[in-house]
């Protein structure tokens, strides 16, 4: 079928090969929507207006765009402390404002990092640690690899009723190290469950290396004692995330169970935001500066405008990136990424908190 | 003949049956209800409570877990989460323990930390308890840990009847209960009763049951001790007092009402629990009703437990630390000539 493609025969077709140019710069506005929330996050808890800890994914923010951006509405995912972005990008080709969109709001999300009434969880936890069921998106705890079992279980439940949604779930690779883990992927492995295990390789788990985490040379070998695909991503390139993640995605929608993809990728700051200066000290100098040294947004640029996407002048608009939090202005975003957080901003601090009776309800749900 | 398997029998039913055929009709009943253990499908369960269910349900409602308590409270959380209601099997409830973080922290919190957004409709249930020379793993009665961990209703039940009537409420319940099974009574003739089906052998979660009236001591319990108190109160029949039992059924919700009904009458309490005594859940019941109850008392209240040890596996050694008829008898004595 000569007509196919025009893309030279030997080279194998590729997911990202049937994105259009608009999804494409689609996905670099939502790399400058993760930094900016991130930053905005930053600079809002530095000014004092935001209590509990930050955990960055600066740096890291192609691993979230890039593994949602080929989601269905209806798929679930389970992002952890360094993936707060998860929780608006999900779904978010639907409509940035679609209040149809199976994934949260901005005003949803800010609420919740304010500790807010408006937030989903009515700011019962803190931070990350929220969800939807009509979202579709699994509750996180602060049990790290805690909530992978839940994501099998949603799935083992949505095939039995006739479902084919997937499940993302999200790991920084030094939770690879608990036994839940383990038993959770070992479970949707024996019965082929559609959960893609994303592992956030930033290469540190709070002060402590990778090696003193497990002993392979790519995490993503592991999946071969479970007897599932392991794929590589380079967690810098959007498109590269993409790829595989569409591929694990496509693999366990046709029934072949679950895999695990690793992305890697380099924690920026320190594990959060009350350890940046001890990580300054406990990081070498030049192990950070490599690993900062390919920005998802200049990554993402370089390759529109190679793709004949995005012109060089384009490109040299927003300069948010290979700039620190305490760098970058509202100016190196576009206007309509800074005005969509403000809108949760705004929302946030208008919301009233809880009242405090509710800390002694919902223990139980009542009988009917 | 159908019915028979369905419960509708003229003959007496012993204790394991009682929870299996709770199971059987609320499989039948809810068809969003899968059941999950070690080794509950092909074999049908280590103790045989699921002996059959598989065959009758299907793989994908009746699940053979691999050997891994995480995986499986972890995974029904999941499921549960998505719409289904859950029965998962311990194969002993010694091995709780290795779920312990999915129940507690994801399971049992999960109505109270999304506002009422998500409940979680599970029960977790397994064979529990000493005196059957089940040593230190096959023995215990780690109840007091899940008391502790506020979302989780608590049940231990004394009789078939009970057993089943609690069960089909537990399954019907929108929260996680733990469902603490006597196995010393699963096959225990003496105790054997005719049971109802369906809707008419419910018993509600937090009721009390008086086993027995008395006037001079009101002896609070449940599961194998239920029958302990009894027999205790036997003896104290012979000695001339008559003495009040109180199965709890439910320690979570706690009844209070029934014992502190019972104080007004009797005006002594003993509280008798199998687990060991510190943060142990008697200690629990003479608190509540050293507050609630303190000016109907005429005597301090008084427990009897399990030694603050592990349970051991030869006979005089297991005898010598669990509660047993004569403790009782003897403390409540104790209580009454105070
Ligand atoms: C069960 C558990 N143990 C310890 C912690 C404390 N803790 C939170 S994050 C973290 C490091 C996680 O590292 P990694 O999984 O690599 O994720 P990253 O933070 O690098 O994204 C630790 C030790 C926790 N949250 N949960
Ligand atoms: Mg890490």
């Amino acid at each position: 079928m000569a007509t196919k493609t025009n893309k030279n025969s030997n080279e194998q077709s590729r997911p990202r090969d049937l994105l259009s140019p608009q999804q494409m710069r689609e996905m670099l506005t939502q790399l400058y929507l993760a930094r900016y929330f991130d930053v905005r996050l930053i600079k809002e808890k530095k000014r004092g207006r935001l209590r509990g800890t930050l955990y960055s994914s600066h740096n890291q923010e192609a691993i979230l765009v890039g593994s949602l951006f080929g989601l269905k509405g209806t798929d679930w995912i389970s992002p952890i402390h360094r993936d707060m972005p998860a929780f608006f990008l999900k779904d978010m080709n639907a409509g940035w404002r679609n209040p149809d969109r199976i994934g949260m709001t901005i005003e949803e999300v800010c609420a919740q990092v304010w500790g807010k009434a408006g937030s989903p969880g009515r700011a019962r936890d803190n931070w990350s640690h929220i969800g939807s069921k009509s979202k579709r998106i699994i509750h996180s705890t602060s049990m790290l690899a805690g909530t992978i079992p839940a994501a099998a279980g949603v799935v083992y439940a949505d095939r039995l009723d006739g479902g084919d949604a997937v499940v993302l779930t999200y790991n920084g690779e030094g939770s690879t190290a608990q036994g839940i883990f383990h038993e959770a992927i070992n479970f949707a492995a024996v019965h082929k469950l559609p959960v893609i295990t994303i592992i956030e390789n930033n290469q540190w788990a709070y002060g402590t290396p990778t090696h003193l985490e497990y002993s392979l040379e790519d995490f993503a070998r592991r999946a071969d004692g479970y007897g599932i695909p392991g794929l590589i991503a380079d967690g810098q390139d959007v498109l590269d995330v993409y790829d595989k993640v569409m591929m694990a995605v496509e693999h366990a929608r046709a029934g072949n169970g679950p895999s695990i993809v690793e992305c890697k990728t380099f924690r920026a700051y320190g594990h959060g935001d009350h350890d940046d200066d001890r990580a300054a000290k406990y990081r070498p100098k030049d192990e950070v500066e490599e690993g900062r040294s390919r920005d998802p947004i200049a990554v993402m640029k370089q390759q529109l405008v190679a793709l004949g996407h995005m012109t060089k002048e384009e490109a040299g608009q927003h300069l948010a990136e290979n700039k620190g939090a305490g760098e970058v202005t509202d100016i190196d975003f576009p206007e309509e990424v800074v005005a969509y957080l403000n809108e949760g901003v705004q929302f946030a601090i208008k919301s009233p908190l809880p009242e405090a009776e509710e800390g002694g309800m919902w223990v139980f749900k009542e009988v009917e | 003949m159908a019915s028979l398997i369905d419960g509708v029998s003229s003959t007496k039913k012993n204790y394991l049956t009682a929870i299996k055929e709770a199971i059987a009709e609320e499989m039948a009943r809810n068809p969003h209800m899968i059941a999950m253990g070690e080794d509950i499908g092909i074999l049908g369960g280590a103790f045989g409570v699921t002996d059959g269910l598989q065959a009758r349900f299907g793989p994908e409602r009746v699940i053979d877990m691999p050997i891994s308590e995480g995986a499986i409270v972890g995974t029904a959380c999941g499921m549960a989460l998505n719409g289904k209601t859950v029965m998962v099997e311990m194969q002993f409830i010694d091995f709780i323990s290795c779920g312990f973080d999915q129940i507690v922290n994801m399971t049992a919190t999960y109505h109270y930390r999304t506002a009422g957004e998500v409940n979680i409709p599970m029960v977790i249930r397994g064979p529990a308890g000493g005196y059957g020379g089940g040593a230190l793993y096959h023995s215990q009665m780690n109840e007091a840990w899940f008391a502790n961990s506020p979302g989780l209703k608590i049940v231990c039940p004394s009789t078939p009847s009970d057993a089943k009537g609690l069960m089909i409420s537990a399954l019907r319940d929108p929260n996680p209960v733990l469902f603490y099974e006597i196995k010393e009574l699963y096959r225990k003739r003496e105790i054997e009763e005719e049971l109802n089906a369906g809707d008419d052998a419910i018993v509600p979660l937090g009721k009390a049951r008086i086993a027995r009236e008395g006037t001079d001591v009101t002896l609070v319990t449940y599961g194998q001790n239920v029958w302990h108190c009894l027999e205790a109160a036997d003896n104290l029949a012979k000695e001339g007092y008559s003495a009040e039992v109180i199965d709890i059924r439910t320690l979570v919700p706690l009844d209070e009402e029934t014992i502190i009904a019972s104080l007004q009458k009797t005006n002594r309490l003993v509280v008798v629990n199998e687990a060991p005594m510190t943060c142990g859940f008697a200690g629990e019941i003479l608190a509540r009703m050293t507050t609630k109850a303190f000016r109907y008392l005429d005597a301090p209240p008084a427990r009897v437990t399990r030694l603050d040890t592990p349970v051991p596996w030869v006979k005089p050694l297991e005898l010598h630390v669990l509660p047993s008829v004569e403790k009782i008898t003897e403390t409540a004595l104790q209580t009454i000539r105070f």
